[in-house]
């Protein structure tokens, strides 16, 4: 392959002052698994820095009221994790579905939010949890809303010199679930045609309450939608307060029609899709008892 | 650098942005790890780093520093794998090319979960693509060496 250097820091600070010191030579590296595809596709970076061998960014833990996921974390070890699974289940969904075993094993967190692909399964979830992006530069740490990083289709705040060091979720109150759902072309190795990531404190009597709802791959970014939220605040999840979200979900969307799928269809899918979602929401919480 | 290769250790001095399916298959003359799209999509290359399945298409060779590499030569031992067995016995290989990453999958998936459901090995396997069989011999084969990895 024709990156012509390669650098495997140790730290996030020798990272840092590779980046600092490269001029723009450096791109980071990962799982590889969206970066050596466009390699693979004829993208010639000056150089990789592959961040694998950085052990501060691996790891997924309980800190201060939130559940800390190292940039490293792979799909598979975040599908695997017991507290992900019971506190953040919409990310543990998404993690279980992405790619295949082997992208899976290979895939990270870090590169899934920093890819800003508006298709990124983990992405909905991490907004719709109200997930925070821990950045390290060199002028140390900044944090960015989840839902803030991506600028576009590949595109993210981050500046050069940057790096994604961790995703954090806040730990949930009692009462409070979360669902995800996606539809691809088949169920291995397709991307999302369309995703959506709902999280909730539901009530004892079915009442919703704090909805974030964020949808994938119908817009230039993963998006909140905002129609739907309001629709379902504050309501029991009946049929026809359903009906009213997925009326607005419709109008939250802002999909294309491209070679995937037709503008009209994504709409479609995206009121299927909430309502499936809302309705796991239900049923998670009448299993936890809570 | 060093990697360890079906349990050799190996010393190179090498390019590391050498993808890890070039350096198995030119460097190491360990042909049967196959490129099929060489994008992740297909699983012919793939081989157990440090345990996990991954696609070697899509690894660096520069990351593989320390790491322990098996790849489809280093699965048999005197006798086949009894994945491999089973996929002869039960008509599970057509022209071949696929077999080798379905083979590594499985034993990846059998280490795991050494009884899996037929959903289970679906899931398993839904990283490698097959032209020829169509794949209801394949999971049969790999629901057969699963029961006889017990009974052993
Ligand atoms: C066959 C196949 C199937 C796939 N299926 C899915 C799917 O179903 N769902 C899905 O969401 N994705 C899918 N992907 C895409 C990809 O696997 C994921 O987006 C994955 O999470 C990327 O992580 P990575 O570590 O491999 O990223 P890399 O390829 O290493 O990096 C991706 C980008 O992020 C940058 N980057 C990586 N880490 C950092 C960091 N810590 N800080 C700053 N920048 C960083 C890199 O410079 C690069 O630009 C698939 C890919 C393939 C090849
Ligand atoms: S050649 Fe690596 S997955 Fe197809
Ligand atoms: S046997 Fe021919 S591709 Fe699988």
């Amino acid at each position: 392959m024709a990156a012509t250097a390669f650098a495997r820091p140790a730290t996030v600070a020798e990272a840092l002052a590779a980046l600092a010191g490269g001029g723009g030579r450096w791109t980071p590296v990962a799982g590889g698994t969206d970066l050596l595809v466009r390699v693979r596709d004829g993208a010639r970076p000056g150089g990789l820095l592959d961040l694998t061998g950085i052990e501060a960014l691996r790891g997924i833990r309980e800190e201060a009221g939130a559940l800390r996921i190292g940039a490293l974390a792979t799909h598979a070890e975040v599908a695997a994790h017991e507290v992900v699974r019971k506190h953040a289940a919409a990310l543990a969904e998404a993690a279980t579905v992405v790619g295949s075993p082997a992208i899976r094993n290979r895939g990270t967190i870090g590169g899934n939010l920093a890819n800003a692909s508006p298709a990124a399964d983990l992405v909905p979830p991490l907004v719709a949890l109200g997930a925070v992006v821990e950045i390290a530069g060199p002028d140390g740490c900044r944090e960015v809303a989840a839902e803030a990083l991506a600028t576009g289709p590949g595109r993210t705040v981050l500046v050069p010199g940057e790096l994604i060091a961790a995703a954090r979720v806040p730990l949930p109150g009692p009462g409070r679930t979360s669902a995800f759902r996606r539809l691809g072309a088949r169920r291995a190795l397709a991307i999302a045609k369309v995703s959506v990531a709902v999280a909730a404190t539901v009530w004892r009597d079915g009442a919703l309450s704090g909805v974030r709802v964020a949808l994938g791959a119908v817009a230039p970014t993963v998006i909140r939608a905002a129609a739907a939220e309001a629709a379902l605040e504050g309501r029991v999840p009946s049929p026809d307060v359903l009906a009213e979200a997925e009326a607005a979900v419709r109008t939250d969307a802002r999909p294309i029609t491209d070679i995937r799928s037709n503008e009209t269809w994504r709409r479609e899918m995206c009121a299927v899709l909430l309502r499936r979602a809302v309705s796991a929401l239900a049923g998670a919480h009448a299993r936890s008892g809570d | 650098m060093k990697v360890t290769v079906n349990g050799r250790e190996v010393e190179t001095a090498p390019d590391p942005c050498r993808r890890l399916l070039d350096f198995l298959r030119e460097d190491q003359g360990l042909a049967g790890t196959k490129e099929g799209c060489g994008k992740g999509e297909c699983g012919a290359c793939a081989v157990l780093l440090d345990g996990r399945l991954v696609n070697s298409c899509l690894v660096l060779l520069g990351q593989c520093e320390g790491a322990s590499v098996e790849t489809i030569e280093g699965v048999a031992g005197t006798a086949l794998h009894p994945v491999q067995e089973a996929m002869l016995q039960l008509g599970a290989v057509q022209c071949g090319f696929c077999t080798p990453g379905l083979v590594m999958a499985s034993v990846a998936l059998l280490r795991e979960n050494p009884s899996p459901t037929p959903a289970e090995v679906r899931r398993g396997i839904e990283g490698n693509l097959c032209r020829c069989t169509g794949y209801v011999k394949v999971e049969a084969a790999v629901l057969d060496a699963a029961r006889r990895m017990r009974e052993a």
